[in-house]
């Protein structure tokens, strides 16, 4: 038994077998380095990639040493390319300084940016997976990684599920640098750092945070630092994945995390001491800390005149409510307290309840699924059908169910009404849970009257002013009450009036701008 | 463990709240008392009452602005002293707060739900404000933060609703009878501040203790003012001998009168808001309640506590009376009068008491404090 182990410990060296398992293959490939002979080294990278069809092989001479170029096709811009190659080829003809070697090709011949070495077969594998193109030569048991990258990205296009009225049209894309840049073109100051990090050992996708050095606190970069670093799992392919990592409250319906595709939102919460999780293959960038009040904000808040931003502010905080609790409340006046309605409406709505054979709750119940199919089919459904869908569902159906008075007119309204008022709530993930919150209300409503639409409302305030978003309370500044912070909540005051940073989370530098800009036309003396 | 702090604000409308609340369960007390139309004479009365109460109470709070009641008794009178003391301050809560909310699902039984039975109205409020106080106290303060607009809102609505059915007559002669019946009227809500010793154990939880007597002087002339308008407007809308005789005048007034055609039944909203204040209360009560017995028993985290204490709460609640008539006799000064006074006058009598003989004994000690 013994002899066996020490046997089969002093066997043959690693090298890449076909039947190791994912973990052996990670292992191996961590601690096998490159040889000296090319030939060898081109055979072994081969076989790592299991002779995959993309990786490509370039052979070439440097005078008589023989070298290759090793990249992933489509990952690589083939202009930059050759233009390696012509420089290897060429102008190490030229050179009158030619040694065997890299230093000299790396010092006077590639003329990319970025150059590095690399040894190990994990480093050069994941590298070459990044879009790089490793130059091996005969007699070296080192790869020069030379920066090709250049692969096809989406164009910038306008956010589709955050359109605004006013203010950019750029949205996030897929790619990671392009983001980061689409940031930095709106905040130019040096002091917007950036810190990379890898996540997720078979993906291993680019995730970066940004953030005002100097602005936003220490103790917020530590935790959002400790918190992305603590993720160990194989794969990220989207932020949400982050986002569940991450988050302060896992079994909340509440999102502690605003995700937007938005660089001009990004910016916005950057500038405001918060910090920007941008991760790589998606137009979903994460921004903690976030309370809730900035799920219903939006840009065009921002860019319109004051009067229209408060207002359309205030209808949107009314139509968050009716979202959640006008169902409920409607089922539960029918149901219990029928006095409370005024007579000649309550006399309208039984007049044309007359004939329908289901209780309030269920019609109500019934139509809200109903809708609630709808909006998932018509999500899913070709563009070209979607329309179509919409009108045999809400024209159609609706009229036809009135008619057949299967349904009250009464519960189509109130439907309606909702479904309109829980898509004036910007951000998509709080208008999802105003839908599963609505159901809950309008079961407690069914059951309880108004007494269980109160029991709703003091047990989703409870739930929602416990939550904090990395250390901030949740529903500031309404619970806690931070008064300098109203000023941007339920109401937006003047740009010239907003000198300070939201307390919370831009306390370190509080002061925006200079006070008293509000313009003064002519008083000044200026025209003359 | 971080110490969970609330603002003074915060502790301010906590306290607003409590007492707002109360007064509008416990208004009908006033004016049965034979106060009739001088309620608001009695409700200016009780304010002086309760400044002197508060006086009392918080007065020594802030002398020990670190420890809550249960420490500072046990400091002051000694180990087993102090913990009889604490368990009857605690009592205290247990009891008042229980009739508040008995007379709270009483007041949903009969204008909201008729066929629900009392338990489940009742369980679910304490149930609720059981998870608020097992949330901690920054939760209720956050709380207190987010209802009081809404409360406030509410209860100006509903006396400016009323305004068109003034009949100012109604509160005349004024003090025909003299002082003596509003003096006997406001016996009884002066003695319900007993209520206000929550002070004891919440005061360490501030930010800025030491202000704390200023804090809940400001919360109660509020609240004062409050009581004395809605007195006089339930009585100026509805008179005397209707304001005396009805359950719940404060709603009453609102159902009686019909704003426009289309807007006739508020007191939905008026209900809403006493939902809001009760919870705020009740759920205070819970936190000062558990965290006063974990303190009592040596226990370190109040939080297992609160669930358990859920229990003796719905059922004093519920089986403290037979119904909304025995808790009128309650109610009435000659009973609750000598309750209530007895509840903060012996324990604070033997603080206080406590409080100068130490004074006496170390005179250099309590200059450090």
């Amino acid at each position: 038994m013994f002899r066996w182990i020490r046997q089969w410990l002093r066997s043959e060296p690693p090298r890449v077998q076909e039947d190791l398992d994912l973990g052996q293959r990670e292992a191996l490939l961590r601690k096998t380095r490159l040889a000296e002979n090319l030939e060898a080294n081109l055979e072994t990278l081969q076989k790592a990639a299991g002779n995959s069809p993309d990786l490509k092989i370039r052979r070439f001479k440097i005078r008589k040493t023989s070298a290759a170029l090793v990249f992933f096709e489509e990952m690589v811009s083939s202009s930059t390319l050759s233009e390696l190659l012509h420089h290897l080829q060429v102008e190490s003809m030229k050179a009158d300084h030619y040694r065997p070697g890299l230093d000299w090709a790396k010092d006077r011949i590639i003329d990319n940016a970025e150059i590095s070495e690399a040894a190990l077969l994990d480093d050069i594998l994941s590298r070459l997976a990044l879009g790089d193109t490793a130059v091996i030569v005969n007699g070296c048991a080192v790869a020069l990684m030379v920066d090709t990258k250049g692969w096809e990205t989406r164009s910038i296009i306008e956010p589709t599920a955050e359109t605004s009225l006013r203010g950019s049209r750029e949205g996030f894309v897929e790619s990671l640098r392009v983001n980061l840049s689409l940031v930095r073109r709106r905040v130019r100051t040096p002091n917007l750092w950036v810190e990379k990090y890898e996540i997720g050992h078979l993906t291993r996708t680019g995730v970066a945070i940004a953030f005002i050095k100097g602005l936003a606190s220490e103790e917020l970069l530590a935790e959002v630092r400790s918190r992305l670093q603590r993720i160990d799992t194989d794969a990220i392919l989207e932020s949400g994945q982050i986002e569940e990592f991450i988050g302060d409250a896992p079994f909340s319906l509440y999102p502690t995390v605003l995700r937007t595709e938005r660089p001009d939102r990004v910016a916005a919460a950057i500038l405001e001491g918060r910090v920007a999780i941008l991760t790589d293959g998606t137009p979903f960038a994460l921004v903690v800390p976030a309370e809730f009040i900035m799920f219903l904000q939006a840009p065009d808040d921002y860019y319109e005149i004051v009067p229209i931003g408060v207002f359309i502010r205030a209808l949107r905080g009314l139509a968050g409510l009716v979202a959640a609790f006008l169902p409920g409340v409607y089922v539960a006046a029918l149901n219990f307290h029928p006095e409370l309605l005024p007579t000649s409406l309550l006399i309208r709505i039984t007049a044309t309840r007359e004939g329908v054979p289901f209780p309030v709750a269920f019609e109500i119940f019934f139509i809200e699924s109903v809708f609630e199919l709808l909006r998932e089919a018509g999500i899913r459904l070709p563009r070209a059908i979607g329309p179509a869908i919409s009108i045999v569902g809400a024209l159609v159906l609706g009229e036809a169910a009135i008619r057949a008075g299967v349904v009250s007119p009464g519960a189509v309204i109130v439907v309606a009404l909702t479904a309109i008022a829980s898509f004036a709530v910007p951000v998509f993930s709080v208008g999802i849970v105003g839908r599963l919150v609505r159901f809950a209300i309008i079961i407690l409503g069914a059951v309880f009257g108004l007494f269980g639409v109160q029991f709703g409302l003091l047990l989703l305030s409870i739930h929602v002013v416990s939550l904090r978003s990395f250390g901030v309370p949740y529903f500031s500044p309404l619970g806690p009450l931070v008064v300098a912070d109203l000023k941007d909540a339920a109401i937006r005051v003047f740009t010239w009036q907003m000198v300070r940073r939201p307390k919370l989370v831009g306390a370190r530098e509080p002061v925006r701008q200079r006070p008293g800009q509000r313009p003064r036309v002519g008083r000044e003396g200026d025209r003359s | 463990m971080r110490t969970e702090k609330i603002a003074n604000r915060q502790l301010l409308l906590i306290v607003y709240m409590i007492r707002s609340t109360v007064i509008i369960a416990t208004l009908p007390v006033l004016t049965s008392a034979d106060a009739l139309q001088d309620a608001w004479v009695a409700a200016i009365i009780t304010y002086a009452g309760t400044v002197v109460i508060i006086n009392i109470i918080a007065g020594l709070g802030v002398r020990y602005p670190q420890q809550t009641l249960v420490e500072f008794a046990h400091r002051l009178l000694g180990k087993w002293p102090g913990k009889a003391v604490a368990m009857l301050v605690l009592w205290s809560f247990l009891h008042l707060v229980s009739v508040d909310i008995r007379i709270y699902g009483e007041m949903i039984l009969s204008e909201f739900l008729t066929e629900t039975p009392l338990v489940f109205v009742i369980s679910t409020m304490v149930l609720l404000s059981a998870y608020a106080a097992y949330m901690g106290v920054e939760v209720i303060g956050r709380l207190a933060d987010l209802f009081f607009p809404v409360f406030v809102l509410m209860v100006v609505a509903s006396l400016l609703a009323t305004t068109g059915a003034w009949r100012p007559e109604n509160l005349q002669p004024v003090l025909a009878r003299g002082l003596g019946p509003p003096l006997r009227a406001s016996v009884t809500p002066i003695a319900v501040s007993a209520e206000l010793m929550v002070l004891a154990i919440l005061i360490p939880s501030l930010t800025q203790p030491r202000e704390a007597l200023k804090t809940s002087l400001v919360a109660i002339t509020l609240a004062s003012l409050t009581l004395v308008l809605v007195a006089a407007v339930v009585v100026a809308t509805l008179g005397a001998e209707a304001g005396a005789r009805s359950v719940f005048p404060f709603l009453r007034m609102i159902r009686s009168v019909g704003i426009t055609e289309f807007l006739e039944r508020v007191e939905a909203f008026a209900t809403l808001a006493w939902g809001l204040g009760l919870f705020i209360t009740v759920s205070t009560f819970m936190f000062c309640g558990a965290r006063g017995i974990a303190q009592v028993f040596g226990v370190q985290d109040y939080r297992p506590l609160v669930l358990p204490m859920a229990v003796p709460w719905v059922v004093l609640s519920i089986h403290s009376f037979e119904d909304m008539f025995q808790l009128r006799t309650f109610f009435q000064p000659r009973i609750f009068g000598p309750y209530g006074l007895a509840l903060i006058l012996v324990p604070y009598g033997l603080l206080w008491a406590g409080h100068a003989f130490q004074g006496l004994l170390h005179p250099e000690k309590r200059k450090r404090l």
